[in-house]
């Protein structure tokens, strides 16, 4: 007998004829069967657990890592007018406002050949906010906060195509025949 | 239906890039990667796990590729061992294996990894590699058979 059906064994690799042979052996030789128990135990060891894929949402997960906090309202050294001045900007820049119990999430997406992108969400009540370019890169990107919980959006570039953001895998078909992502937030303690 | 895909999927292409890298952060990186090209690429046709595993080898072979390049043998040395911040995080039997894995030839740890995690069968396993069908059975069991002979003086 090859000593490869071993291996062939051990992989549910044999047809019926071949495991009657198979069985045969490694009651006639003992040799062939001490092989068979040792493979099986080193099998064992190969296919000890190494190690969990720990990401379970990949890339923009990871890229939203600000707790929201109010960091705006550090004084600054032109006093409390200036303060203020940057604080109207602040808000006027920032479509939703980030609020306690709201995590700061960054949304990015390649876009080279784009002239606009837009992001719609429930977050954003699936009205479009506009994304900003960044530089000549080809990203475009927006900062928004979200409440803790799961979440749902997709991009809007030109002539209204729609797309699901890329990097994120967990999709959802919405009604219109377009394509969703799905996040989960969790604001950290 | 992805999501399922993904969720059964994972942890065995993981472990697949671990075995075969011998580095964690690398293999996650991977996983990542493929499963985002597997989407962007595949995502009409019928679930393949044989495709996610071509795409994840594929993506680690490019990285080996890429990094010998550009580093002196050496820095290739190094990148060969096990990062040791994932060796306190794994137990010692799944150690000994890593370990003993770098100590094969790429084919042979490749053929072992990808048996030990994918699931895949000899054909699947005999096309992703390049090899036969009747190959693959012998190639199969010599590298089992070489792995013990390593696993046995590695033994204090």
């Amino acid at each position: 007998m090859n000593d490869y059906f071993i291996s062939m064994f051990i992989d549910n690799e044999l047809d019926l004829d071949e495991k009657i042979n198979f069985v045969e052996a490694v009651h006639k030789d003992k040799k062939f069967k001490e092989q068979n128990v040792e493979l099986l135990e080193q099998e064992k060891q190969l296919q000890a657990h190494v190690g969990t894929y720990m990401d379970e949402m990949p890339i923009a997960a990871k890229k939203s890592s600000k707790r929201s906090t109010f960091k705006f309202w550090v004084p600054s050294f032109a006093g409390f007018a200036t303060a203020c001045v940057l604080l109207i900007g602040f808000f006027m820049l920032w479509s939703t406002p980030v609020k306690i119990n709201e995590e700061l999430h960054r949304f990015v997406i390649y876009q080279p050949n784009a002239g606009q992108a837009k992001i719609v969400g429930d977050f954003t009540g699936w009205s479009p906010v506009a994304m900003k370019q960044i530089g000549d890169s080809g990203y475009w990107s927006v900062s928004i906060g979200l409440p803790e919980g799961e979440h749902r959006y997709s991009y809007l570039l030109e002539n209204g195509r729609q797309i699901a953001d890329p990097t994120i895998l967990a999709r959802e078909q919405d009604d219109f025949g377009g394509e969703n992502s799905i996040i989960k937030v969790s604001i950290a303690i | 239906m992805f999501e399922a895909f993904y969720s059964a999927h994972k942890d065995r292409l993981f472990g697949y890039l671990l075995r075969k890298s011998g580095n964690y952060h690398l293999a996650a990186d991977i996983v990542q990667e493929s499963f985002t090209r597997y989407l962007e690429q595949y995502a009409e046709r019928e679930h393949n796990p044989a495709l996610l595993f071509t795409i994840g080898r594929n993506l680690l072979l490019d990285h080996i590729r890429k990094h010998r390049s550009t580093t002196t043998y050496e820095d290739q040395e190094h990148g060969q061992t096990i990062d040791q911040e994932h060796v306190f995080q794994i137990r010692e039997e799944a150690r000994q294996v890593l370990t003993a894995l770098e100590k094969m030839d790429e084919e042979e740890r490749d053929i072992l990894s990808l048996l030990a995690s994918s699931g895949l069968s000899y054909r699947e396993i005999a096309k992703i590699t390049g090899n036969s069908e009747a190959n693959i059975k012998v190639k199969i069991h010599r590298s089992r058979v070489k792995l013990k002979q390593i696993l046995k003086g590695n033994r204090p």
